[in-house]
């Protein structure tokens, strides 16, 4: 049985995961006043990476550390948020 | 030659089944039999043209076509009953004095590499191909039923001729037919009018696949506004005892809107807009495959939930009521098929050619309701712990995360 503490950190991480596809959705759309840098997007996948709930689901840190590969490579930020999206996709599995 | 006598209806159809097909062709030849098939519409001594043909059939109001297949090559007509002697002399007609006409291999041969070429701008159909590529790497099998564009520029009138004298002959052919006519007159009117030879010469015998051993993807980079994605796995012949079983997984699994994948990946999870699943089966191989359609964003998101979907097959056992429900299904698409003079033909006379034998519907319907949801799951532990394979194209840079998702 799941404990609160669990579903609580997996939120969380759920959380960080969509707010570094946030910021990748801003630049593959252009919105936004301020400019949007590789290192900003690497930082929020960063974000994601720290929280110990990435390792309870299989692939989550590897999805993520695919993500971070790719914007460290300059791929297009459609190619670093489908990364993103699957590692939120094997979050939600492991739930 | 197989007939049903189905006195009931007011037409009658034919059709001309070879063995043969896009299987029993080296890569030299790839998509000879698909090439003759269309120039078998091109014209005869008597029918110089493919309008003297179409008029022929179209005359009396009925239907004359075919299809090259990766086991074999169809010729069909559909006529009001009355006229089932000219639905009869055509087909024969066409398959026995086609001219093959230099001219005209020359015009095909340009209609067929535009159909190659279509079919790389229909990325929904061409993943598909790209699947097969995988399933069965370097046979005939996993190469397009029409060819390469470089062995359809290279096929030359005498490799046509010779490749039609070869298979072209009668104990290739099995001839079905159905409808409202007379048995006896039929079977008197083909020992008349057909005029193919009899004796094989030339042909080769169709080698089996390699085995697979890994998991691939194959990634085809296209700026397309959706990613089309074919995942699945070798799977069981149309002469295994399991295949029904199979059919009922695929229909569980993504046949039609009552599927699991339909109702989880569709409208439960808004992944995917088109997701379902298909089966094709050979005399010693066969698939299952899953195809997506999916925003590009989603594309990884979505091949790992229907691993997921694939997963739970092997898990447990499926429900008695969802199995009931398969089962309905299958049989009613059986049903459904068999409604027509066309459908019936086409059903005996494949038995008759692939299976050696043929079973009524009421024998295969009841094959049908035999599986066991424990058969459905033994199929779904074999079928699926064999290495995944998956094509994708859509505008992805690298595979990594596609490697990931397979675990290839």
């Amino acid at each position: 049985m799941e404990s609160n503490g669990g579903s609580t950190s997996r939120r969380a991480a759920a959380e960080r995961i969509r707010r570094a596809i946030a910021l990748i959705n801003a630049v593959a759309d252009e919105a936004g006043d301020e400019e949007i840098t590789p290192t900003e997007i690497a930082e929020a996948i960063r974000d994601c990476l720290e929280l110990s709930e990435v390792d309870r689901a299989p692939n989550v840190r590897r999805y993520l550390g695919e993500a971070l590969d790719a914007v460290s490579d300059g791929m297009p930020a459609d190619f670093v948020a489908m990364t993103l999206y699957a590692a939120l996709g094997a979050l939600r599995e492991g739930a | 030659m197989v007939i049903e006598h189905m006195p009931e209806r007011h037409s009658a159809s034919v059709v001309l089944m070879f063995a043969g097909g896009s299987r029993l062709e080296d890569e030299r030849l790839a998509g000879v039999s698909h090439f003759i098939e269309h120039l078998y519409f091109k014209g005869t001594e008597r029918r110089p043209s493919s309008k003297e043909i179409a008029d022929a059939i179209e005359g009396v109001g009925g239907f004359i076509n075919a299809s090259t297949d990766k086991e074999l090559t169809a010729y069909w007509a559909r006529v009001p009953s009355e006229h089932m002697d000219l639905g009869l002399d055509v087909l024969f007609d066409i398959v026995a004095n086609s001219r093959l006409d230099p001219a005209d291999v020359e015009r095909e041969r340009m209609v067929i590499l535009e159909e190659l070429r279509m079919y790389q701008d229909q990325p929904q159909d061409y993943v598909q191909n790209l699947f097969e590529e995988l399933i069965w790497p370097d046979h005939p099998l996993g190469r397009d039923i029409a060819g390469t564009e470089e062995s359809v520029s290279r096929l030359n009138r005498e490799d046509i001729l010779e490749y039609a004298d070869a298979h072209y002959r009668l104990p290739n052919l099995v001839i079905g037919a159905a409808g409202s006519l007379d048995e006896e007159r039929t079977v008197v009117e083909v020992r008349q009018s057909l005029s193919l030879r009899s004796g094989l010469n030339g042909t080769t015998p169709a080698l089996s696949p390699a085995q697979l051993t890994s998991p691939r993807v194959l990634v085809r980079r296209r700026d397309t506004e959706q990613a089309h994605i074919c995942l699945g796995a070798r799977a069981l012949s149309y002469m295994h005892p399991d295949r029904h079983a199979l059919d009922l997984l695929n229909t569980v699994l993504g046949e039609g809107m009552s599927s699991r994948l339909f109702l989880n990946i569709r409208e439960r999870l808004g992944l995917a807009y088109d997701v379902h699943s298909f089966t094709q089966k050979h005399r010693d191989t066969g698939y299952v495959g899953v195809y997506i359609g999916v925003d590009p964003k989603k594309a990884v998101d979505a091949v790992n939930a229907v691993m997921g979907e694939l997963r739970s097959l092997t898990e447990s056992e499926i429900a008695p009521e969802e199995l009931a429900r398969a089962k309905e299904f299958t049989k009613g698409r059986l049903r459904l098929e068999l409604e027509t003079t066309n459908g019936v033909a086409f059903w005996l006379t494949y038995q008759e050619l692939l299976l050696g034998g043929i079973k009524t519907i009421d024998e295969e319907l009841a094959l049908v309701e035999a599986v066991t949801s424990a058969d459905v799951k033994r199929v779904a532990d074999d079928v699926l712990s064999a290495p995944l394979q998956m094509a994708v194209i859509g505008p992805f840079a690298r595979d990594s995360a596609f490697r990931l998702a397979i675990g290839a």
